[in-house]
This record gives structure tokens, C-alpha cells and sequence, in this order.
């Protein structure tokens, strides 16, 4: 009897999209065909592209974005967005560095010291947020600016040197190899390994379902019994640890602890997220598309220096092909809709 | 037998009092709809009934038995299950995922909220449930519900509560933005929930869609309940008039008087 109903209610015959269809359609896979493209382009541009000091290069810079990249996806598929990132990035090193150089402190209370202030702002960021119902943007933005600002007055604006002793600490978050004429640092690992507890948390675990349906039908998801407020904070927390980690390792890489470190990270990683194919709206997250992500604002950033286009018009043309991106994306979402 | 009992709610915001001594009973088996104009207090009863906010006075008993909501958890753990109008299923998600969200079968167990799903259990529950239901032929369960139509979201929904043997179904405004057939669809569905055993509470603007399928009627106005009738005593003129607190019938007469 609903049978016949739902005959009715269901106007074509034709199966629903799923399987292999649906991946050739999804938003990672276009952005990962650009990406190819884009390196395919670069490297036919210029032979140095592909060269293994060029690779290497990209490799160092990747991890440091990209592992905040991860957090900011989670926090964007449950439907926030976090635009302390770089200020954390920042402020997390600068005061690493202060509490050894200045406080006396041993490296490990002074990196658990870190830790426990990233913690201290994400959680702060989520409690705002979630209980006290302001927008992420709003929260985060007055985020960026506390945090920025403290970075600079307990430097009294100078970088710092950092840590440059060889120890485990040192080996942990930005120890190099070679492997044939590639350098790789440590920090890769950290992506790599990051990217897929990310992934098995966005795909397989059930507070990927939960942050999921959070950013797609928060009220649904709580009427479900689902802690929507919770997995925020958290989410947040997570998010504000990345950055910090991030800032930790690209601080020991370069061995300089700069106050101004990040600056402009939030929009670069952003950027890296929805170009993935994250929705920026929430509901749709994509750790996938964020590695594609990450990689290509990488390659272009680097592959334009390359072909000889001049600095200062840099940001033309990394503004132009993510507005493309968005633009394809946004087509093939209005696309499968129709379809 | 009786299966949900009101005793006396009471429900205050700042001066408002949303709920004045509200009482009801629903029986196994029965549809009940609950009527009233806008701010009458349907959406504060239900929302305490499921947990959206705790009582400030007054008894819920469930089975006959006295117990207290304070988390959406706890009414969905007595088996009462609320269906609000379009807030009901994340649409990103698929057919499956929807259908045990909150309550996903896991692997590890103990691993808590990193527990990875169980996804061939999820998958195969929600292919039987969807056959049960009778809407298997048309939907994939790994179909994202963003690509169903309003009466599969309902359909789905409802399913979704009678998959956790609700004892209790709300449903709030569930033929709200459907096309006819749609809500001719819907309806029916919620006859054979009721033919399955489940107590409905169904609060609708529509009092058509009253006359079709509930077997009782209860009428609320200003945080009161005034009127309860079982649908075969009364017609819709006479409902009509106690939702609005105007005699219709008496002004109806007056006009043919004339």
C-alpha cells in the first residue's frame, strides 16, 4: 500500500547515483583532474618544477599548512570555520621560545606549555560559539586579533631565535632525511599520518557521522540525542592544537620564532579546504579534497614563481584559479542536483 | 492500554506561561491529534514531551509508570520519538546514515565516539527497514537524502522511529510544504504506523488531514487543553470553532437565520 504511494511520490524509474558514478562526480576527484592539469602545465613550463630540490621545497612548506588544513576541514563540515589558525600558528612558538630562552624552562614543559595554550583558545573559541550562539566568524576574527597582538607584545615585536640544539624534540617535529636526492622533513610524516586519522574520522568513525550531520541539520542531529555542542568545542580545540603543531614545526625548521609567523594562514587554508570541495556552509567535508587542496595552492604558488610571473602579481593569479575551482564546483553541484 | 500520560504540565518563559496544567493520555494503538491555533502551546507540549527543555511542574508517566525527561536522549530511551517538520534528517547525509544517527552500529565499542561504524550492519538495517516499509523498491540506502523527495524524507523519518520500536510517534506538522499526493502518502503511512502497534500524536494546522486519520482529538488553546473528542462524536465545523474559541456553529445558524 505505501508501496504504490511512494510509486507515485517517486517520479522516474532511474536508480539512484552511487558507486563509481558518484566518485567520478564528486567534488575531490574534479579538483584532483586540476590538479594534475596544473602540474602537468608547470612542469612542461619549467623543467625545475619536477626537479627533486623544487619537490623537496614543496614538501617542507605543505605539511605546516596542511596539517591545519585537516583540522579546519572538520570544523567546516560541522558547519564553523576557524580564523585564529594563523595567529596561533604564531603565538604557539613565540611563547615556546620565550618560556626557554627567558623562563629558564626545560624545551619539553615549555612545548607542553604550548599545548596547553592552544588548548586554552580553541576551547575558548567553541565555549563562545556554541553557548553563547555567536557566529564563528565574529568569534574567531576578535581570536585572531588577541592572539596576533600577543604574539607581538610579549616579543616586543622581535623574532626570536629558536630551538636549534639536535634533540628528540627537534628530530620529532622537523628532523630531515634524503631519500635518493629528496630531502623530506619529519613534518610529512605528521601529514600523512594526521590525513589519515582524519580521514577515518570524517569516513569510518561515528563522530564523523556525528560532525557530518551536525554541519548539515544541526537541530536534527541534536534531536537525535547527538552532543552537537560538544563535538564543536572539540572540534575547535583540535583545530587550535593543529596550528599550534604546525607553527612548532615550521619554528624548528626554520630555526626562528617569528611573531608575524602565519600571518594570512587563515585564508590560505581556507582556501586549501573548500577548493577540496568542503562545503563552506557545512554538511559536505572532504579530507581527500583537502590533501588535493593543499597540494595545488602549494604547486601554484610555487609552479607561478617558476614560470616567471612577477611577485607582486602572485596573488592574482592564486585569487583567479581558486575563484575558478569554486566556480567548477558550484556547476557540478548544481549539476548533480539536477541530475 | 495506556501508554503516555500528562499530568498537570506546566511550562513558564520569563511571564509567558506556555503551558497551563496540561494534561492528556494517549493509548496503544491510537492516532491523536493535537490541534490548536498558533501559540497555543502544541510546540511547547511536544518539545517537553521530547526533551527539547525540561517542565517547570507536573508528571509524564510512560507505561504507567512516573518518569523524568531532561535530554532529548532520555525521551528517545523511553521510546518516544518526535518527527519535527523539515528539521528531522541531515540531507548530506545518506538514507542509512540517517536512519541510526545517534544510535550507529559500531565495531570496538569501547573506542566510544572514535568507534569505527559498523557499516555492512548499517547498511543491511537500512535495506530491510526500507523493504519493510514497503519503499525499498525506489531507494537506495546509500542515497543521500538531499536527493529524496518531501514525502520520502517523511516516509523515511518515520520509519526511522518505528525501526527503534517507538512507543510513542510525534509527528509535527509532517504534511507541512507536500505536494497532494505526497500528503495523501503520508497519512496513509501513518494509519499503518498506528495498524503496527504505535501510538501517534500528530499535530497538524490541517484539520482535513485530522478527520482522516486520528482516531481522537484534543484541542488546545492559551497553554490549556479545552476540548477532547473522539472523532466519530464531532465534525469539523465544531472543532473549528473551539480552536478559534468563536461558536462558529452558532454564527453559521445566525447567517442562515438572515
Amino acid at each position: 500500500m505505501v508501496h504504490s504511494v511512494m510509486t507515485i511520490a517517486a517520479e522516474d524509474d532511474a536508480p539512484r547515483v552511487k558507486g563509481r558514478s558518484s566518485l567520478l562526480r564528486s567534488p575531490q576527484f574534479s579538483s584532483f583532474i586540476i590538479l594534475v592539469v596544473l602540474l602537468a602545465v608547470f612542469a612542461v613550463a619549467d623543467a625545475n618544477f619536477l626537479s627533486p630540490l623544487n619537490i623537496s621545497n614543496m614538501m617542507a612548506f605543505l605539511p605546516e599548512l596542511g596539517i591545519i588544513a585537516l583540522g579546519m576541514t572538520l570544523l567546516l563540515t560541522a558547519g564553523e570555520f576557524d580564523l585564529s589558525v594563523g595567529a596561533v600558528f604564531g603565538l604557539a612558538p613565540v611563547l615556546v621560545m620565550l618560556l626557554v630562552q627567558n623562563g629558564g624552562w626545560d624545551i619539553g614543559v615549555a612545548l607542553l606549555a604550548g599545548l596547553l595554550l592552544c588548548i586554552a583558545i580553541g576551547a575558548i573559541n567553541g565555549l563562545i560559539v556554541t553557548k553563547i550562539g555567536i557566529s564563528s566568524f565574529l568569534v574567531t576574527l576578535s581570536m585572531l586579533l588577541v592572539v596576533r597582538g600577543a604574539a607581538l607584545y610579549i616579543t616586543q615585536g622581535f623574532p626570536l631565535k629558536s630551538w636549534d640544539q639536535p634533540g628528540f624534540f627537534v628530530t620529532l617535529l622537523a628532523g630531515s632525511f634524503n631519500v635518493g636526492s629528496f630531502r623530506f622533513y619529519t613534518s610529512l610524516w605528521w601529514f600523512i599520518g594526521l590525513s589519515l586519522f582524519a580521514i577515518y574520522i570524517l569516513r569510518y568513525a561515528k563522530l564523523g557521522n556525528w560532525i557530518s550531520a551536525i554541519g548539515s541539520n544541526r537541530n536534527a542531529a541534536v534531536a537525535r540525542g547527538v552532543p552537537a555542542d560538544a563535538v564543536k568545542i572539540w572540534l575547535f580545540i583540535a583545530t587550535s592544537v593543529l596550528a599550534g603543531l604546525a607553527g612548532m614545526i615550521s619554528a624548528f625548521r626554520i630555526s626562528a620564532a617569528s611573531p608575524v609567523a602565519g600571518t594570512g594562514y587563515e585564508l590560505e587554508v581556507i582556501a586549501m579546504v573548500v577548493v577540496g570541495g568542503t562545503a563552506l556552509t557545512g554538511g559536505r567535508g572532504t579530507i581527500l579534497g583537502t590533501i588535493v587542496g593543499a597540494l595545488m595552492l602549494r604547486a601554484i604558488r610555487n609552479g607561478i614563481v617558476l614560470i616567471g610571473v612577477p611577485g607582486l602579481a602572485y596573488n592574482i593569479f592564486v585569487g583567479l584559479i581558486i575563484l575558478a575551482m569554486l566556480i567548477l564546483h558550484a556547476l557540478l553541484q548544481k549539476n548533480a542536483a539536477r541530475s | 492500554m495506556e501508554v503516555l500520560r500528562l499530568q498537570n504540565l506546566q511550562k513558564s518563559f520569563g511571564s509567558v506561561r506556555a503551558l497551563k496544567n496540561a494534561s492528556l493520555t494517549l493509548r496503544e494503538g491510537e492516532v491523536v491529534a493535537l490541534l490548536g491555533d498558533n501559540g497555543a502551546g502544541k510546540s511547547t507540549l511536544i518539545k517537553a514531551i521530547s526533551g527539547v527543555f525540561p517542565i517547570d511542574r507536573g508528571d509524564i508517566y510512560v507505561r504507567g509508570e512516573k518518569v523524568s525527561i531532561r535530554s532529548t536522549r532520555d525521551a528517545m530511551d523511553l521510546g518516544i520519538e518526535t518527527i519535527h517538520q523539515d528539521t528531522s534528517l541531515a540531507p548530506d547525509l545518506s538514507i542509512a546514515r540517517n536512519l541510526f544517527l545517534g544510535r550507529e552500529p559500531v565495531n570496538f565499542g569501547w573506542l566510544g565516539v572514535f568507534a569505527p561504524l559498523d557499516l555492512a550492519k548499517l547498511r543491511k538495517a537500512a535495506s530491510e527497514l526500507l523493504k519493510r516499509v514497503g519503499i525499498s523498491k525506489k531507494l537506495d540506502a546509500d542515497a543521500l537524502v538531499s536527493t529524496l523527495s518531501g514525502g520520502e524524507r517523511q516516509s523515511i523519518a518515520i520509519s526511522r522511529a518505528m525501526q527503534f520500536a517507538a512507543k510513542v510517534i510525534i509527528l509535527d506538522e509532517p504534511t507541512n510544504n507536500l505536494g497532494v499526493e505526497e500528503t495523501h502518502g503520508v497519512l496513509r503511512f501513518v494509519k499503518e504506523v498506528r495498524d503496527a502497534g504505535h501510538s501517534v500524536l500528530l499535530i497538524t494546522h490541517n484539520i482535513h488531514h485530522v478527520f482522516q486519520v486520528a482516531d481522537r482529538i484534543v484541542v488546545m488553546r492559551r497553554g490549556e487543553i479545552v476540548a477532547e473528542q473522539t472523532v466519530a462524536d464531532t465534525d469539523l465545523l465544531t472543532v473549528e470553532s473551539i480552536i478559534t474559541g468563536a461558536d462558529m456553529s452558532a454564527l453559521l445558524k445566525e447567517a442562515r437565520a438572515r
